[in-house]
Parts: structure tokens; sequence; C-alpha cells
């Protein structure tokens, strides 16, 4: 048994009802009781032979069978340990009820609130239980339920919420923000400096210029100086976590493409390796190289994109058009790799779906050649520009201690001085095979999440680069009759191959019956699967862990006190991207 | 009687000819502006319409021009359509003073009169600074009167940068106005003629260098051009003051902008690079026989003045960022208004000293 699940058994032999070491994967778990979530969840945090200082996420499940219906789902982080553990709780149908734990776990706040909006789990002493992803005023139940219905409530029409299409409609002279719904958006009292008569409440999004797709900002003003900033998000909320519940494994790889929709090839990465690592299907090692190469390839293209928009954003129009120049050059070998250039949904599970040819393997290293080059000239531009350091030092700090409280995870954590990266605590591809360092920031501040994006595009040149020269040859994609679909040639010939392709096209693959959670570094921050199977095809609930949802909840924090311009800037510098952060 | 009218028909030909040359100047500049940006972010900017996208400024103007002028509801009617106008007006009575080229006068019909300034006042420069402060209240009104949030903060942030630049540009040119002893812009070109050292950029006893630089940078800032653009800085404000404007009117602050551009442009000329005046002593038509042409000459080298500025402009655009609003500020009054009021001082014991 690993020691984790000991003491924590030891601590609480009451309250833990049953621990569970995943032999396959490796996952520990830990079934506790409700009543005792926030007592369990302070001694996990506090505990220096435990430390789970960082919330991955909350979620949960429901059950309808089951005496106790809805389990909510703890994924927490040991960063001093690099141990993960997830905690689950049940509670009932008549009195969903939970102690919420954001006094542990800044963090929690927003995954609560959204498990409280998707599965309606109160939680107790939570500070502001609203729901974030529905509209306020969604009255249809908690639509994760499984008695909710997933085909949907038919026609626009039939939503009465929505404007109708021949109706003109209210015109409306009121405030962009109607009185009643004020109250949510103000500081408490005494958080402004000066003394003011009335606060000004400007409305940011969803339709602005600058807040990287349909996010609303509500902002509290003292002048032009933030007082409290609340993020209104939900404005793309698709439900792909309520999709993919009716869906066949390998058909929830395109709708991952549309997540974080910049960096579709990550997206994708993370989730063929949590259903990987659901069927302990092991890769063949071209593959994983493969893999490692076009994560990395839109690991390059994620940060030039955010690069060229926080520019933009900031006022500096050249660096825009910079970044797209080299973008388009990897969006050509993505066409040539796979014939898509945003919405790749390149990987299959078990593998890939097309072969890194030479050719594009010399195109890539002649890209290679001049890209440092590119890096250094962007930098030219920006780096040691005196308004460029004046927009950026010392602007939405935030310490160490509250990066990981509030369970930030990729450059934004890696700003504060927290050297967590997936791809060195759980190596998977091939980032064990390659030397490559994790570039850490000082303070915290947007410079610092600058130059670290600047300089992990420089890193994953470097890890390109040997993975080219090392990249073995053999197959790409692992032989699996049962999972993998047969190659079409065979379908026509064989007989066997007819009947798998038969089975997985028509009924798809079934895992064992289990639950796992499974991160990868995106872009943008650590992205997480977590995938319950029920021994059936489809999954039975699949949460996606996106590092922009979760970086939105450190908004606030990290806005307040700064003015209106510096909240530009941090958009930037979370590089949120909606399609993700709502799903 | 006869030769009031005669006066003010020429006067008219000129305002004619001067705002011809002036719209012209700014259709060119809105093609320029996204050109040269092409061209230094790599891409070839307008290319649609007619060769090489030449007739794109005729296009916007035609699409501006037919587009619906909406009126936002709760906005000030008056104001809002006031402001527009106030800023335009603003910016284009200011070139009623600027020597355009020498200062050669003509007789037609027995009266005298000057055919490259419209009026010769001796207080030219002061005039100028009144009306481009002028041009400031229509940014302001347009950002009260739209009833937006955005507009609102637009035009507050543009009255804060106005009153801290408008100062700085003010004291900057004091230096030249106490070594020329004039406000009139005639005068003062004319004192920087000669050699380019005459210039007051760099003319003895104290080359107004640090003036000079101050200007430029105010003037920048004046005019709502990058990395000033806090009015409607677009990422932040959407189109700060102008967020809620269409149509002609949207065209009008355009306008006046690019107006106010040609203005700083051409008194910076005036001021510190001699206008119309050569680098080298007198004309190189006057010396090779054609003097009734020299003035093609002089007003060749003050365009190629007023150019260089408007080019400095988009430069700036294609390369910085865009300060904060303190720091906007802190640079004003902290950086720039001590090096401006230095400059008088030691201008000033300077001229006394070596008077001229």
């Amino acid at each position: 048994m690993h020691p984790v699940l000991d003491i924590l058994k030891d601590k609480f032999p009451d309250a833990v009802l049953s621990v569970h070491q995943d032999k396959d994967r490796g996952d520990l778990s830990a079934r506790v009781k409700a009543a005792h979530m926030l007592e369990i969840a302070r001694f996990l945090h506090d505990d220096p032979r435990l430390a789970f200082d960082h919330i991955t996420d909350v979620c949960s499940a429901d059950y309808p069978d089951d005496p106790e219906r809805f389990e909510v789902i703890y994924h927490v982080l040991s960063l001093p340990h690099g141990v993960r553990l997830r905690i689950k709780a049940r509670v009932t149908e008549e009195h969903p009820v939970i102690a919420s734990v954001v006094s542990v776990w800044k963090g929690a706040e927003f995954m609560e609130r959204e498990t409280y909006d998707l599965m309606g789990i109160k939680f107790s002493g939570h500070p502001d239980l609203r729901r974030i992803l529905m509209p306020e005023n969604y009255d249809e139940g908690y639509p994760l339920r499984k008695d909710f219905p997933a085909e949907g409530r038919g026609w626009r029409s039939s939503f009465p919420f929505l404007p109708k299409m021949d109706e003109t409609a209210a015109v409306s002279n009121d405030n962009e923000v109607p009185e009643a719904e004020k109250q949510v958006f103000r500081a408490e009292v005494g958080a402004g400096s000066t003394r003011r008569t009335e606060e000004l409440l400007l409305n940011m999004g969803p339709q602005h210029p600058s807040t990287h797709g349909v996010l609303r900002v509500v902002l509290e003003l003292d002048g032009e100086r933030v007082v409290k900033a609340t993020p209104d998000l939900g404005y793309l909320h698709r439900g792909v976590e309520k999709l993919s519940e009716g869906l066949a494994y390998m058909q929830i790889i395109p709708h991952t493409d549309r997540l974080d929709y910049v960096c579709s090839m990550t997206n994708n990465y993370a989730y063929v390796r949590a259903v990987e690592k659901l069927l302990t299907l092991a890769v063949p090692e071209r593959a994983e190289y493969i893999r490692t190469v076009v994560a990395e390839m839109q690991r390059i293209i994620g940060h030039l994109f955010w690069l060229g928009t926080q520019a933009l954003d900031i006022g500096a129009m050249t660096v825009f058009f910079w970044t797209f120049r080299e973008r388009e050059v990897l969006l050509d070998m993505f066409e040539k790799l796979c014939g898509a250039r945003l919405t790749l949904n390149y990987f299959r599970i078990g593998g890939v779906d097309s072969d890194f040819t030479p050719d594009l393997a010399r195109r890539m290293n002649e890209f290679l050649d001049t890209f440092q080059a590119h890096i250094n000239e962007y930098d030219s531009l920006i780096a040691n520009n005196r308004i460029w350091i004046g927009r950026t030092k010392n602007v939405a700090v935030i310490s160490a201690e509250d990066a990981i409280n509030f369970g930030l995870t990729g450059p934004p954590l890696r700003g504060s001085g927290v050297k967590y990266d997936v791809r060195k605590m759980e190596p998977y591809g091939a980032y064990d095979k390659v030397e490559w360092e994790v570039p850490v920031g000082k303070n915290g501040d947007t410079y610092d999440r600058y130059w670290i994006r600047m300089e992990e595009m420089r890193q994953s040149a470097r890890i390109i680069r040997q993975c080219l020269a090392q990249m073995p040859q053999g197959p790409i994609i692992a032989d699996a009759p049962q999972i993998i679909p047969p190659p079409k040639a065979n379908v026509m010939r064989d007989m066997e191959s007819l009947i798998h392709h038969f089975i997985i096209f028509t009924q798809g693959f079934k895992p064992p019956k289990g639950e796992t959670y499974c991160a990868t570094e995106a872009p943008k921050g650590e992205l997480g699967f977590f995938i319950i199977s029920d021994g059936s095809p489809r999954p039975y609930r699949m949460k996606i862990r996106a590092p922009s949802f979760i970086h939105m909840g450190a908004f606030d924090h990290m806005a307040r006190g700064y003015l209106i311009s510096d909240i530009i800037t941090i958009f930037g510098t979370y590089d949120i991207v909606m399609g993700e952060c709502d799903r | 009687m006869a030769e009031l009218a005669l006066r003010m028909a020429f006067s008219l030909a000129q305002i004619t000819v001067v705002m011809g040359v002036i719209m012209l100047t700014i259709m060119v500049l809105t093609l320029a502006e996204r050109k040269v940006l092409g061209w230094m972010q790599d891409r070839m900017g307008p290319m649609e319409v007619g060769p090489y996208g030449i007739l794109q400024p005729v296009a916007d103007g035609l699409k501006l021009f037919f587009k619906e002028d909406i009126v936002p509801a709760g906005a000030n009617r008056f104001l809002f359509s006031l402001a527009p106008i106030l800023a335009l007006v603003a910016a284009l009575i200011g070139f009623a003073v600027v020597p355009f080229g020498p200062d050669t006068t003509i007789e037609l019909f027995g009266i005298q009169f000057k055919p490259f300034i419209i009026s010769d006042i001796n207080i030219g420069i002061l005039y100028i600074l009144a009306f481009t402060s002028i041009g400031a209240y229509g940014v302001i009104l347009g950002g009260w009167a739209s009833n937006s949030k955005y507009s609102l903060l637009g035009g507050l942030r543009s009255a804060a940068q106005v009153i801290s630049y408008e100062l700085n540009v003010g004291l900057a040119i004091v230096g030249v106005l106490l070594l020329a002893g004039s406000l009139s812009l005639v005068k003062i070109t004319q004192a920087q003629a000669g050699w380019f050292w005459n210039w007051y950029v760099f003319a003895p006893p104290f080359p107004q260098l640090l003036a000079f630089v101050v200007y430029v940078i105010s003037a920048v800032a004046e005019t709502n051009r990058v990395p000033f653009d806090l009015p409607e800085a677009e990422s932040e404000l959407v189109a700060g003051f102008f967020t809620e404007y269409s149509g002609m009117r949207f065209a009008f602050f355009f306008i006046a902008e690019y107006a106010n551009m040609i203005l700083v442009s051409c008194i910076a000329a005036a001021l510190f690079l001699g206008g119309w005046n050569a680098p080298y002593p007198g004309t190189a038509l006057a010396r090779m026989g054609f003097v009734q042409f020299a003035w093609v000459e002089n007003v060749v080298w003050f365009a190629a003045k007023v150019y260089f500025f408007l080019f400095l402009f988009f430069w700036l655009r294609a390369t910085l960022p865009r300060l904060r609003y303190d720091q906007l500020m802190r640079f004003g009054w902290k950086v720039m208004l001590p090096i401006a009021l230095g400059n008088i001082l030691v201008t000033a014991i300077a001229a006394y000293l070596f008077p001229r």
C-alpha cells in the first residue's frame, strides 16, 4: 500500500471508508465520508508528509441507482512529493450538500461552482455559489445528471429565455449590468482606496476586442483602478462532457480538437493518453516520438499565437504579424501531415493517424534552423523595450504560494518560481529520452511569464531536433485488434480484420471498468482528462480539467488594484482560450 | 469695397487650395500608413482596389459616406453631433497660419497678397495652440455625449492627456520663440535661413535638440497616436471616445486625427527644421537662374520635412507597444515637463549672453 494511503487511513480510521491503489495505472484513491471532507482536506494540505498543496480538479459523477447518488471527486496533487490522490465522497439526492474546501484551496472556488452548476451539489461555506457555465436563470435542472436528456429539449423556440427569431428584441435602455444583479459584482465595503460616491461597473465583454473570445468580466472601478473583477464564463459552453457520454471513445477525439482550438494537437494527445491509460495500452516507440514532435510543434504554435495576441493587446502590432508568419510555416506542415491546419484530429488511440515522412522531417529541420533567429527577432522588438517592460514588469503578480493554492499550472505557475511541469514529473512520450530544461521565473509577474514562454519555444525547438534525430523506424500505431481498427486494405481481404472493423465501428471497443486521471502538459497548463468507465463502449463520465478555466479562478486575485489596461494584460498572460475554458 | 471683395475672393481661393491639398494628403496618408505598416510587418497592405490598392482611400470614403448614421439611445444628441465637427474644425483651422512656402508677395489687380500663407498674423503659434486645445473638446464631448462607459473613459483619458501634453508642447516651443523673438511662423522660419545649422534644432547659441525631442513626443501624444493612443486604445476601450460613432461622424474624427498629424508636423518643420528653407543657403533653382521657380524648391523642402514627420508617426506605430495611463501621466509630468522647463532656462540664459 502506498504510504500516503496508509497515513490517511491511520489518521482517519472512521472517516476513510476505503483506499485503493490501482496497480495497472498507478492512481491512488480514497473513499471518504462526506461529513469529514473539510477536515480531511485540511489534513491533506497541512501535513508535511502529504503536503497536497495543489488542487487539480473537483468534479462529480452521478450513479442514479445507488443509495448515495452523487460522488464528489477531488483530485489533489502534492508538488513536493509528486503524488496525485483522488478523494471521493458520496452525497444523497435528498441532501446533496458537502463542505466547501475553498478555505483550504482557493482554486476550488470555480471548480465547486462548476460542480454545483452541472450536477447540483451544494457546497456549504462556499463564498459565492452561483451557476458558472450555464446562464444564471437556467432552471432546466443540472445537465450532467444522468436523468437529464442528452438529446436536448428541442428547437430554439422551446427555450423561453432565448429571444425569438421573428421577434424584435426588447429595447432596454438600462445599464449593461441590471440593477438587481449588481450586488454580486461589487467588492466588499472598503476595498477601494479613495472615497467614492458611486461605483462604476464596467462590463467588459462578451463582445470586446481583446477578451480572447466570448469572455465577460464585470469590473468594479475606482477611477481606472480595478476594485473587483468578476469573470462571467459560459458563453461558449457546448456541453462537451455531457456530449461525450453519448459517444464511443474514438468519436470523442474530434471534439477535443475544439477545446483549445489554438492547440488541438495537445488536446488530442491529452485525451488519447487518458484512454490509453484506462486501457493500459502501450504505444509503439516511433509513435511516441512523432507524438512528442507534433506536441512540441503545437506548443510553438500556441506560444507564437499567444505572443502575437499579447503584444497586440499591449499595442505592439508588428509582433503579431511576425509570429503569424512562422505559425503559418508550421501549420503548412500540419496540413502536409494530416490534411488539416486547425482542428487536426491527428491522434488515434494507440498511435497516430499518418507517418511523419522524411520530407516533413527535412522541412522541420529547415524551419528550426531559422527559428532561433526569429525568436531573437521578436525579442528585439519587445524584450528590452521600455514600454513593454513597464507594461509587464510587476503587473499581475502572484506569489508561489498563491499560485499553487489557486491550482495554477503551466507558465502562470512556473512564472512564480514553481518548477512543476508534467513532462518532467510524469514523463510521457519521448520527453525522458531527450535533454531539455524547464524555465522557471522569479517574480510571478507578466514579464516572467512572457520570458518563460519565449524560453519554452526555444526548449521545444531543442526537443523537436533531438526527437527527429533519434526517431526510430517502426509501426505508428499499436497492434491491438480489439481496440484499434485494422488497416482499410486488410478489411477488404481478410475476414478477421473485417469482423474487428465491423465491431469497432458499430459498437466501439469496451475498456475495462475503472477510472483514471491523466495529465498532459498543454501549452496553457495542465490539461487533464478524468474518465470513468463502466465497461461500456462509451465513457460513463468524462471530466476535462481545462487550465484556462482554473486560471480564471485566480483572475480577481490577480486583477485587484491594477488598472483597466492591465486587465487586458492578464487575459493575455493566462493565454486563455474560451473553447477550453467553457467547454 | 471692391478691394475687400477681391481680398475675400483671394482668401477663399487660398483656403480652397489649402483644404484641397490637406484633404488629398489625408487620403494619401490613410493609404500610406497602411502600406508602410504592411511593409514593416511583412505583408502587402491594401491590394484590391485599383492597381496596388491606390484607390483604397476613395473606397473607404465612399463606404463611410453611405454608412448608417447611428445615435445611441440616451446620448446627448446635440453634443454628440457637435463633437466631431468641433474636432475637425479645430484641426483644419490651424492651417491658416502655416507658411507652406517663401514669404513672397504677389500683386494682382492692385492688391498685394502672400500666396503661401492664408493669414500671416503675428501671433501665429499662439493661434495654433489655442485651436488645438479646442479640438480636445471635440474628443471629450464626443466621449461624454455617447452615453457609453468606454467612450466616457476614453474622453476622460483624453482630457488628462491633452492637459498634460499641451503644456509640454507649449513649453517646448518657448525656447524657439526666445531665440526668434517672434510668435509669427513666417518670422521664425525666416530666421532659420542659410545653412542647416541655422535651423533651431541645431542653432547656436543653444541648440533646441531637447526641446525638439520633447515637442515630437508631446505632439505624438497630443494627436492620440501610438504609443500614446490611450483615448482610443483598441484593445482596452474598444475604440475609446468614438466607440459609438459611425458613418461620416466617425470619418470626421478620423480626418481630424490625420489633419492634426499634418498640422503638428508642419509646426515641427517650421519651428525646428527651418520650414521652407533648404539645408543650404538660398535655393538651387535660383542659382541655376530660375529665380521665378525658386518657390517650387522651397515648397518641396517643406513637404519633405512634413512627410518625414508623418513617416515617423507610422514608424512608431509599427514599433512600440502602448503606454499605460499612469505611465503616460508620470512620463508627461515627471520627465517631459522638467526637461522642457530646464530647456527654457538654459535657452534664456544663452540668448541673454549671446544675443544674435
